[in-house]
């Protein structure tokens, strides 16, 4: 089995995208992070959900538990209203890490490896041109190794 | 031959360091190791010389502080007194200006100016993003003022550490001649907010009740730890102020307050040391390795005698020029390499002098310049640097033109006020 056989398309994110947008998209598409493409369709960045939340959440926020709890409740059920103006490119690091990508005819296999290295539950899946086809997911991958398994 | 060879060495690592190109903490590595393998400066020298090598009673008092500070800001209560400043002024900006440089004036003395700026800056932000208001008055405010609170003490800034063990300076000593001088700073720089600023307050009454509904209360969850923590606080700050009398280094102060901190705080050790910064101890190390160089191979006598047969009887001359050179020098270079670089030389000069009261004056000269040039620039102390990366990160940048226009009027107002302290109290 290759990336392609078990990879879903998706839609793809700029940096220009708002974080929002990207939230959107990882929700409606029920993927566990989002690509991050330039303008050739080529991934930048695979950025994990964890990593897409912290875009949403203010950066004062990240290091201050303190800070956090002063936030009465309704305040805090629409936290991410404060970040929602940023773009994904502004939330980026400057030095961003090596995408985590897979060409369409890689093995399960390479794709798992990928996945760990990168720690990304998500892997891009990439055409000889390097442009985006689609992605791997963690539970696309998990689905192949146990296909019988009936969910409880 | 090895006088060049160091100066060289010397010189080119503080380019490196200057220019923020490389990490600083390689370059002075590379330099101090340079300086170990051409026997610049013997090996014994680097790890056994109190003069010419690693000072390590500044070494384990920054890490004696961090871990005391790594603890008392698990407390939550910055976020607290942040938080009640922004409510106690209603959202009114001159009001909530002053209190947010109050709180951190007066907890810069006695906690570092980088954790100070790290714990006092998102609570501004969050405040500021609430009120609808540019964060970047209050920040810049912020930082200006821990430098100036931060120059009251032995402890309150990196170059007054350096300043101390080289001069041999007490915690009393710094209370008796800095104190007095940064509280008149202080209140003239309050005043003067007034003004620097008055085209960047606004006010928004509709969103006072944001601020309002913020829970202060809740950022101390643990009464009992704030409690402890603030009594071994205490005892640390009696502790420095008579360590003169107890004989007990400054050093030896902070190591034996942060064992009593972490034990009576029940933190987990791993914990406690994620907050000690290693990075700007090692570079603290090989900075002094690197001025050690200087010092081996007799650059620094140089400089001394030089400047001896300079400045001739003008003490308060040479006086004058430690406290604006610091200042001017220590506003486009990080104060802190400065003030390791400096130090020996002004030790040096005043061992060549027979005048107390005027040795003193070029000690307390330079300790003001070195500290209150580190308001010039933005990248003229680690807090400066800090604070603009948080702010950025929050969403209200801070240019480096933005900070130093506002840094500039407050290092020249505080060094000339520190220049007539000077002279009324030294050479009058």
């Amino acid at each position: 089995m290759k990336a392609i056989d078990i990879a879903q398309p998706i839609p793809s994110i700029t940096t220009g995208d708002s974080v929002t947008a990207a939230i959107h998209q990882m929700t409606e598409a029920n993927l566990p992070g989002v690509v991050v493409v330039d303008a050739d369709d080529r991934p930048l960045t695979v950025i994990p959900g964890t990593q897409v939340l912290k875009m949403a959440v203010l950066n004062a926020y990240h290091d201050d538990p303190a800070l956090v709890r002063t936030i009465d409740e309704e305040s805090a059920d629409t936290f991410a209203h404060e970040c929602n103006a940023r773009s994904v490119g502004e939330c980026l690091p400057a030095k961003l890490a090596k995408p985590a990508t897979a060409r369409s005819d890689a093995t399960l296999l390479e794709v798992a490896t990928i996945m760990l290295r990168g720690r990304s539950p998500l892997v891009a899946v990439v055409d000889k041109n390097k442009k985006l086809v689609g992605a791997v997911t963690l539970t696309a991958l998990l689905g192949t190794m146990a296909p019988d398994a009936q969910p409880a | 031959m090895s006088a060049i060879a160091a100066l060289t060495i010397f010189i080119v690592a503080f380019i490196f360091i200057a220019s923020e190109k490389v990490n600083k903490v390689k370059v002075v590595l590379i330099a101090a190791g340079l300086m170990a393998v051409t026997r610049l400066i013997p090996g014994s020298h680097v790890f056994f010389s109190e003069h010419e090598g690693i000072d390590w009673n500044v070494i384990f008092l920054l890490f004696g502080m961090m871990i005391i500070v790594g603890v008392v800001k698990q407390t939550g209560l910055f976020d607290y007194l942040g938080i009640w400043a922004a409510k106690k002024s209603r959202g009114r900006p001159y009001r909530l200006m002053v209190l947010l440089m109050a709180i951190t004036a007066i907890a810069s003395p006695i906690l570092d100016n980088v954790t100070i700026i790290m714990l006092v800056v998102p609570v501004t932000i969050v405040v500021c993003n609430r009120l609808r208001i540019a964060a970047q008055p209050y920040i810049i405010a912020e930082v200006l003022a821990s430098n100036i609170g931060g120059a009251a003490t032995l402890i309150g800034d990196p170059p007054n550490m350096i300043i101390a063990s080289r001069a041999n300076l007490s915690f009393d000593d710094f209370l008796v001649h800095m104190t007095p001088i940064v509280v008149i700073v202080f209140i003239v720089f309050v005043i003067s907010t007034r003004f620097l600023f008055r085209k960047s307050f606004d006010y928004n009454p509709e969103q006072v009740s944001a601020v309002m509904t913020l829970q202060e209360k809740r950022a101390i969850t643990d009464v009992n730890l704030l409690i402890r923590c603030l009594v071994v606080l205490t005892g640390v700050i009696v502790a420095f102020c008579l360590h003169t009398v107890l004989h007990v280094e400054p050093s030896v102060v902070a190591l034996v307050g942060a064992g009593v901190m972490v034990l009576v705080s029940g933190i987990d050790v791993e914990e406690v040391l994620d907050e000690v910064e290693w990075e700007t101890l090692v570079f603290f190390m090989g900075l002094f390795v690197m001025v050690a160089g200087l010092g081996h191979t007799g650059v620094i006598e140089k400089i001394g005698t030089w400047a001896v047969d300079t400045i001739g009887q003008h003490y308060f001359g040479a006086a004058s020029t430690l406290l604006f050179g610091s200042a001017a020098l220590g506003a486009f270079f990080d104060n802190i390499p400065y003030a390791a670089t400096m130090a020996p030389i002004v030790e040096s000069l005043a061992d060549q002098i027979h005048d107390d009261q005027a040795t003193q004056g070029l000690w307390w000269a330079f300790a003001l310049g070195a500290d209150f040039g580190g308001n010039g620039t933005a990248i003229a102390a680690s807090a400066n640097v800090v604070a603009l990366g948080l702010a950025a990160r929050g969403g209200h940048k801070i240019t480096f033109w933005q900070f130093t226009r506002y840094g500039i009027p407050v290092t020249i107002l505080s060094v000339f006020i520190a220049w007539g302290y000077v002279y009324l109290r030294y050479f009058m």
